[in-house]
């Protein structure tokens, strides 16, 4: 009996030691002491001295580590230095850099098995790992570009060939794989992912979902081609914004021809797993400013970036300072997988960047020979062949899952829907190199040649940001802008069978957004319309964000002339909102006169003086932003409720977003819009001020349903906006959730409601004789969930503190307390 | 020290063959069950003699939805049940090898 069942309970523990049950891994591997992830605390800290070897490495590289985990490498030649950036960045990051790879590369399911299927048949599809072949089949292999790759392949192979048992990852072990071997083209899927994330903004589905329902004229207003308040990056010599708004048609006859077109784009999207726009524009965006010597405190150019993107643990960045005597000394940040600093500063010029957002993919309607099974398709009465790829998907074990084949035509690739072939172009399929231009961009000596450095560059459209010592700053928007046929619009699927609707060309470099030394003596971007379309008319995208952060640094920059690195460190979490100090006053006005006219109540009365009690700042401590956040909410779904199908009726494409906070202010302009008038009162003709008051009423009603009593602790900010820092994996115990910020929806720290975005990296830089920066991001350098350094630096972004960067010019130079690890690599 | 040099699963073949081969008055189930705990704990404790076992724990117990002390429990009830059932298995077995076949003796 006893046998029996010690044979039962042996069987059971040997399988559940073997293999996974359901999500656990398999228990053997993950337990043991010895090999499993308990073994990972010995790994958490860096040893204290540390020797290394790597294949092809010319001279011996000495990595020293400060307290913040920064490696300083110091290297006889560049290919050295990205020998060993990929071996520091491999022990600290190797999760990451091959999930973010197998997702670049539509081979998810490699690790986690069907579940990811779909999402890799859409990586693929949408040409992502396509686009990275034809750039890495087309660069030259010889330029400095694939030097750096392959040199940094080696460094990332040398550090997987040498781990210990002991050094494999947490999550390898959880999930029960193993590292595959690093190759150099997935620094070039790297930045196609990149350039998914920031460069696919189809604006144009929700201008089209627009005219579906309430017709051309009006959805041409609500989702415009140029922003109705000019606060450009670009200055236009105006010395506050530009206000061109006019009254928005009212809404039209549903104009079905655009049907076709909207469901062909939502479909093709869908088919291709692209998340739609960011439905609240608002809610996120990067920025950055400069400001002039004359302006300054101390009489030195200063730079500021956020760029603002996923908050992950670990972070999408990973800081370094890369030292080759004679060559570079470059410090900043960039991203695990891919060699060389991104932003960052030299002992000469500092950068960065944000997102230009720009139209940059266009559709067509091809004509193929078979619509089961094309192989060729007409262009200009002539065939041409497509080009085909059969995708095999695999699982953890290699067995086949799916198997698919793509089609591309020189354009891009092919999709089917509702029977219709479709193909796509996009600039981030171009052969180019981004990872050449920001290597070069490292060295540069002044603004004049970091521009040059960047004039190559592709996508994504970036707004990049140089200052430099001799106290020049300049900002120009980098990548390609296509010129199309016609009038240039890019939101229009176009004949495929006529080489007349392919793209004319480029914008030159000439007619890029652009600007150095203006005499306001600052520049600042926060992804706002690049340029004001009565000096460049050039079509480059639509559908901006609203100009509110703008506005709010420009009125900060421009009331300070005499600005300090710490003024600047102050700016990047400033509570300020010109949204909110655009429609306070109205919700109050609108309140007040509800009030005269005999037509308030005690609630319409509260909710105005709780808002009027707020100082319109967004700080952490305030318990009336809330309030205010809900009656805008409440205000778009009862102003744009003709863009809401009714209930009952069931529509085969999706509704639009809601159209930009700066289009809302615009209606104001109007009082008596048909817009106001709310369909589902069907007794009532409602104009401004009273959907103005019945927001505000009703914010308050539900404020106090979600939040309690206004004076309480559920109002404060900080209980109501908060930051969730998901691991990659999205393994909770490995994230850091619920962090309470300052800012809100349209601050120059914006965050939305998931808290799943924001300032993923916060640098100021000062380029006097000896240049200085200061800087953080939400993270830690090291990717081991029991290191230190994992988490080390979330209470310093938490509360807008930066920690001054060491910059060394040699190893000597660095504080001997701050070193707390040398590694010194040497040649195999 | 066969965990760290093989892995875990080394537990149960060492387990096994104590059952086998140790008699120690009756109870080498006591002894390998005992001996697969104090193995394991003392791994342990040189983990966190080298790092921040601590965090490894809340991490890992987050992970798995165990607070750190069940799950530093459970790693040390893993290779208990593992020893137990395999050298039971292993002394039933030696019990069978050496037990000594009947002798019947004819009546003079």
């Amino acid at each position: 009996m006893r046998v029996g069942a010690a044979t039962i309970l042996l069987a059971a523990l040997l399988f559940s030691g073997f293999r996974s049950i359901g999500q656990l891994p398999p228990l053997g591997r993950l337990l043991d002491p010895a090999n499993g992830v308990w073994a990972t605390a010995r790994v958490a800290d860096l040893p204290a001295v540390e020797r290394g070897t790597i294949p092809g490495l010319r001279k011996q590289v000495q990595v020293l580590f400060d307290d913040r985990g920064v490696p300083h490498i110091f290297a006889s030649s560049e290919e050295d230095a990205y020998r060993a950036l990929g071996y520091v960045m491999a022990r600290d990051r190797l999760f990451q850099m091959e999930l973010q790879t197998l997702a670049a590369t539509g081979r998810l399911t490699e690790w986690v098995g069907p579940k990811a299927l779909e999402a890799d048949r859409h990586t693929r599809s949408l040409g992502l790992p396509w686009g990275a072949e034809r750039k890495y089949a087309a660069s030259d292999k010889t330029s400095l570009a694939t030097r750096s790759r392959n040199a940094y392949a080696d460094g990332v192979n040398a550090w997987i060939s040498s781990m210990k048992r002991q050094d494999l990852p947490i999550e390898y072990r959880l999930l029960g794989v193993t590292p595959f071997k690093w190759e150099p083209i997935f620094s070039l899927n790297f930045f196609s992912r990149m350039a998914l994330t920031l460069g696919f903004n189809d604006a144009s589905l929700n201008r089209l979902a627009a005219q579906t329902m309430v017709g051309r004229a009006a959805a041409d207003a609500l989702f415009p081609v140029n922003s109705p308040i000019q606060e450009p990056i670009q200055p236009n010599g105006l010395a506050s914004p530009r206000y061109d708004l006019a009254a928005i048609p009212a809404p039209g006859t549903p104009d079905s021809t655009a049907t076709l077109a909207l469901a062909a784009q939502r479909s093709l999207l869908a088919t291709l797993g692209v998340a739609k726009p960011n439905a609240d524009g608002d809610a996120i965006g990067s920025n950055n400013w400069a400001v002039s010597p004359k302006r300054t405190a101390d009489g030195h150019a200063l730079l500021a970036g956020d760029p603002h993107l996923d908050l992950t643990l670990p972070s999408i960045w990973y800081e370094m300072h890369i030292v080759v005597p004679g060559q570079m000394d470059v410090a900043g940040v960039g991203f695990p997988g891919v060699p060389g600093v991104v932003i960052g500063f030299n002992r000469d010029v500092a950068w960065t960047f944000t997102n230009t957002g720009s139209d940059v993919n266009d559709y067509y309607a091809e004509t193929v020979d078979d619509t089961l099974r094309p192989s060729r398709y007409k262009v200009d009465g002539a065939w041409r062949p497509l080009q085909n790829r059969v995708e095999v998907y695999r699982d953890k074990l290699g067995a086949v899952l799916k198997t698919d084949t793509l089609y591309f035509t020189h354009r891009g690739p092919m999709t089917k829907m509702a029977g219709k072939w479709i193909s796509m172009r996009w600039t981030a399929y171009e052969p180019s190199s981004e990872n050449e231009n920001f290597l070069k961009a490292g060295r540069a000596k002044n603004a004049t040649q970091w521009l040059d450095a960047m004039s190559s560059f592709i996508a994504p459209t970036q707004n990049g940001l140089v200052a430099d010592r001799a106290g020049n700053i300049a900002i120009r928007s980098v990548g390609h802008y296509p010129v199309r046929p016609g009038d240039g619009r890019g939101d229009v699927i176009r004949d495929g069978s006529s080489s007349a609707s392919d793209w004319l060309g480029y914008l030159p470099l000439s007619k890029y957004p652009f600007s150095m030394n203006p005499p306001q003596g600052f520049l600042a971007s926060a992804n706002q319309q690049p340029v004001d379309p009565k000096m460049n008319p050039s079509f480059m995208g639509s559908d901006w964000y609203s100009p509110w952060r703008a506005i709010r640094i420009n009125d900060l920059l421009r009331a300070d002339s005499a600005v300090t690195h710490d003024a600047m460190r102050k700016f990047q979490t400033d509570p300020g909102s010109a949204r909110a100090d655009a429609f306070v006053p109205l919700f109050l006005a609108a309140a007040a006169r509800e009030d005269s006219a005999g037509r308030s109540d005690a609630t319409l009365k509260e909710a105005a003086t709780l808002l009027a009690q707020w100082d319109r700042r967004y700080t952490k401590t305030n318990r009336r932003a809330p309030l205010f956040e809900m009656a805008m909410r409440e205000l778009a779904s009862r102003t744009w409720d003709e863009l809401i199908p009714p209930p009952n009726k069931k529509t085969a494409l999706p509704a639009p977003d809601y159209p930009e906070s700066q289009i809302l202010f615009e209606l104001t302009q109007t009082p008596t819009s048909p817009w106001w008038d709310d369909r589902r009162t069907a007794s009532v003709t409602e104009d401004r001020d009273a959907i103005l008051a019945s927001s505000l009423r009703a914010a308050l009603v539900s404020s106090r349903k979600r939040y309690g009593d206004p004076e309480g602790d559920g109002w404060l900010w900080s209980s109501v906006q908060r930051a969730n820092i998901y691991h990659l994996a999205k393994i909770p115990a490995f994230s850091a959730l619920g962090i309470p910020v300052q800012g809100g929806p349209s601050t120059l720290s914006p965050s939305d409601t998931a808290g799943k975005q924001g300032p993923s990296w916060r640098m100021v830089v000062e380029l006097g004789p000896d240049v200085k920066a200061w800087a953080t991001y939400p993270g830690g350098q090291s990717g081991n969930p029991a290191s230190p350094r994992y988490s080390d630096r979330l209470k310093l972004w938490e509360n807008g503190e930066l920690a001054p960067i060491l910059f060394p010019k040699t190893p000597a130079d660095l504080d001997r307390k701050r070193v707390i690890s040398t590694l010194t690599l040497v040649p195999r | 020290m066969a965990t760290y040099a093989v892995g875990w699963w080394a537990v149960p073949l060492v387990a096994l063959l104590c059952g086998l081969v140790i008699t120690l008055d009756g109870r080498p189930v006591v002894y390998a069950t005992v001996c697969a705990v104090a193995g394991w704990l003392m791994l342990l404790l040189l983990d966190a003699a080298r790092g921040p076992l601590g965090e490894v724990a809340a991490r890992f117990g987050g992970v798995m939805g165990f607070p750190p002390a069940a799950l530093v429990a459970t790693t040390l009830l893993f290779p208990a049940l593992l020893a137990w059932s395999a050298s039971s298995i292993g002394a039933a077995l030696r019990k069978k090898i050496v037990r000594e076949p009947a002798v019947v003796l004819a009546d003079a």
